[in-house]
């Protein structure tokens, strides 16, 4: 990880809340005529639970795909705090932003993107592997965690064996096994029913901010909204509402 | 409940009429025509196995022209060259007929998601049959087409080509009968090989929509393999025995094309026996991943590396025919070009061989790159390195073709062991042409898989069309 060294200052987080993990600044995108985000500004705390709504087009996966050092901004700054240093995603270079995608960050994607020939445990253990984890201690830890969400014994099916929120449970073991600071999820219940959602949201908020992680998820869905302890509304790839939700805990 | 039911019947029998009367003709057409256009499809999926057919239509043709160029000769010099042209053309023949295969189920694969969509959909059988069928032959034919321009460009250089002392000129022309025949046979392929793909969607729309099925391989096809070659074996230990020539020729080409056959029947079986025992002892993602995707379908690996199988088999043919010449000395009277001749022919065997594989690994790794972009794109977007994928892709194609290289030369040795003996196929020359043309087939698929590199690169860079 590359020490922050030129980024614009962050502001002081008040006392009662935790400080930014992740801060957008002035985050522009655009793909040819279309501007997916106009400078945009967003904090994510440690441990928060944000959902980002609004539009189709209106810069939520963009805005995901920025944070997450997918896409670079075309400006701004992605700023990661994380053990007292600071970084700046969009400043870095491809391999190192493949390098924070997969020492840091976590995904969880609407067709799980598992791949089709490992079993359920192989494609937990990728992401260990991915860290230079060998195969049997990478197995070990990737069984513990498709045991403690519910796949005890499902370790060996290839993901066409599984049904649609088991592999998204795959996927969210996928997305933390290697110890994620940050888990975003794009769409994480759209391919699911409204019982399997419920199942999945309630496994990736406790496995997530349940534990001190943080979550970031894209959503049209005002159920799993409801669930984040935050929502952000984007139009235009703009900001248009930033609200807490009452009742929940992160 | 019930009375929800009553009410909805007579709408559930004019379903079930209209299911049980399936869909028009022309609809099933016009959907396939639709879904063949580039516009709608993505020029990729049209262009790849458009390509696949036109090469090898017109590699087809100038093997099969070239092998008749030799009906010229009647003379008793004359019946040994069409012996060996026969042989040549059988070696050739095979592995080309494996690679129209592959065009042929590239063009009904990359309709496989859409057409299992359709089944989903409600489309009756035989309405994604006729839209199968139709389309791989639309394909094929415009492949064919393009092949027989080919052909006409590659024929100036092949009566250029010099056997008995002149060029064989003329002789190569086939006429438009046989080349229409020629093509004609090309359509027909891809459209067998649809119907062959098609089971799979119609018995299971699912089971091709998801890919839940495992391929399973018998290891009876190992069983049938040892004992075709032990007949071929045995048959070319005697063939001394023949009493007339056309018979001689007969069984040398119908045993190296039974021999070649058989390899198609136990590469795949071998290739995965191999793979199960890597992916359980991998230690690395890489291999991982490479023995995964080998299991996956070890046909399709089996697939990609036929080529280099069939020049290696071909290659020991070739190697032990040099030390044969070489061995024999210089010949005089209607047999005096016959050194000059077999080297010849050796060399075009060998150069068409190799096409083949450069076309086959070119084609597939293309094709097998497009058709899991998302994969790849995914993979990306978790932080897996280029590199990491790169050395995946490279492994699930090397260990294939290590496999089948060592296979396939070592089932030649067996079938010419009793035609030439020992001593011709460890001959310096033979070894020197046996290891020249592995590492040169070898090689070439490191090429192809090298020349795809910038098919992985686009698509990382523009994972929107992927996912």
């Amino acid at each position: 990880m590359t020490p922050f060294q030129h980024g614009r200052p962050l502001p002081a987080a008040p006392a009662h809340l935790p400080p930014a993990v992740l801060s957008a600044r002035g985050l522009v995108k655009s793909y040819e005529a279309t501007r997916a985000l106009a400078g945009l500004d967003l904090d994510i705390r440690a441990g928060e639970s944000v959902a980002v709504m609004g539009p189709s087009g209106g810069g939520k996966t963009t805005l995901l795909h920025c944070l997450a050092g997918i896409v670079t901004p075309d400006a701004g700054q992605v700023l990661l705090q994380l053990d007292g240093a600071t970084t700046d995603v969009a400043g870095l270079d491809d391999r190192r932003r493949s390098a924070l995608r997969r020492s840091t960050f976590g995904f969880v994607f609407q067709q799980g993107l598992l791949i089709p020939e490992l079993t359920a445990l192989e494609n937990v253990a990728v992401a260990l592997m991915l860290l230079g984890v060998d195969r049997r201690g990478a197995e070990h830890s990737a069984a513990q965690w498709l045991g403690a969400l519910g796949l005890g014994g499902m370790e060996d099916r290839r993901v066409g064996q599984l049904s649609g929120g088991q592999a998204q449970r795959v996927a969210i073991a996928r997305a933390q096994v290697s110890g994620a600071s940050v888990v975003f999820a794009d769409e994480p219940t759209g391919a699911l029913d409204s019982g399997t959602s419920a199942e999945v949201m309630d496994i990736l908020l406790r496995s997530t901010t349940g534990t001190g992680r943080t979550l970031v998820v894209v959503t049209h869905d005002d159920d799993v909204a409801r669930r984040c302890a935050r929502t952000v509304h984007l139009r235009d790839g703009r900001i248009v509402r930033d609200s807490l939700c009452p009742g929940t805990a992160a | 409940m019930s009375a929800a039911l009553r009410s909805a019947s007579p709408r559930a029998e004019a379903i079930g009429g209209a299911a049980g009367a399936g869909v028009p003709l022309r609809v099933a057409v016009r959907l396939a025509w639709l879904l063949a256009k580039p516009s709608a499809n993505g020029l990729s999926s049209s262009v790849l196995p458009v390509t696949a057919f036109a090469f090898v239509t017109a590699l087809l043709l100038t093997v099969v022209a070239g092998g008749l160029a030799f009906l010229q000769w009647q003379d008793e010099t004359g019946q040994l060259y069409l012996a060996l042209a026969a042989i040549a053309t059988s070696l050739l023949v095979v592995p080309l007929m494996t690679l129209g295969g592959s065009a042929a189920r590239l063009s009904a694969r990359r309709r496989d998601g859409r057409l299992a969509t359709l089944r989903l959909l409600g489309a009756p059988s035989g309405t994604v049959a006729v839209m199968t069928v139709a389309e791989s032959m639309m394909l094929a034919a415009v492949g064919a087409l393009a092949g027989i321009v080919g052909h006409l460009l590659l024929l100036p250089l092949v009566q250029l080509i010099p056997f008995r002392g002149e060029a064989l000129g003329g002789a190569v022309w086939m006429g438009p009968g046989p080349v229409a025949l020629v093509a004609l046979g090309i359509v027909a392929l891809a459209a067998l090989s649809a119907v062959l793909g098609l089971r799979r969607i119609v018995i299971s729309p699912l089971g091709v929509r998801t890919r839940q099925q495992v391929p399973k391989l018998h290891w009876w096809r190992a069983v049938v393999a040892v004992c075709v070659i032990a007949v071929v074996s045995v048959v070319m230990g005697n063939l001394g025995g023949a009493q007339d020539f056309a018979t001689v020729v007969v069984v040398l080409a119908v045993g190296f094309g039974g021999a070649l056959g058989v390899l198609n029947l136990i590469g795949p079986w071998a290739i995965g026996v191999v793979a199960r025992r890597q992916a359980r002892s991998a230690r690395s993602l890489e291999r991982l991943l490479a023995a995964r995707q080998i299991l996956d379908s070890p046909k399709a690996a089996w697939r990609q590396v036929s080529g280099v199988a069939m020049t290696c088999f071909v290659a020991v043919f070739a190697g032990t025919g040099a030390a044969l010449m070489n061995a024999a000395g210089p010949l005089e009277g209607s047999e005096r070009f016959l050194g000059d001749d077999v080297r010849t022919g050796v060399l075009i065997t060998i150069v068409a061989s190799f096409l083949m594989v450069a076309c086959s690994a070119g084609i597939t790794q293309a094709s097998l790159l497009l058709d899991r972009r998302d994969l790849y794109v995914g993979l990306d977007r978790l932080g897996m390195p280029t590199g990491t994928m790169e050395a995946s892709r490279t492994r699930a194609v090397l260990l294939p073709l290590l496999v089948v290289s060592i296979g396939s030369a070592a089932t030649a040795v067996v079938v010419v062991l009793p035609l030439a003996g020992m001593a011709l196929i460890v001959a310096p020359l033979s070894v020197a042409v046996i290891l020249g043309c592995l590492a040169a087939g070898v090689g070439l698929v490191v090429l192809g898989l090298r020349a795809t590199r910038p098919v992985l690169s686009h698509v990382l860079r523009n994972p929107a069309a992927a996912l």
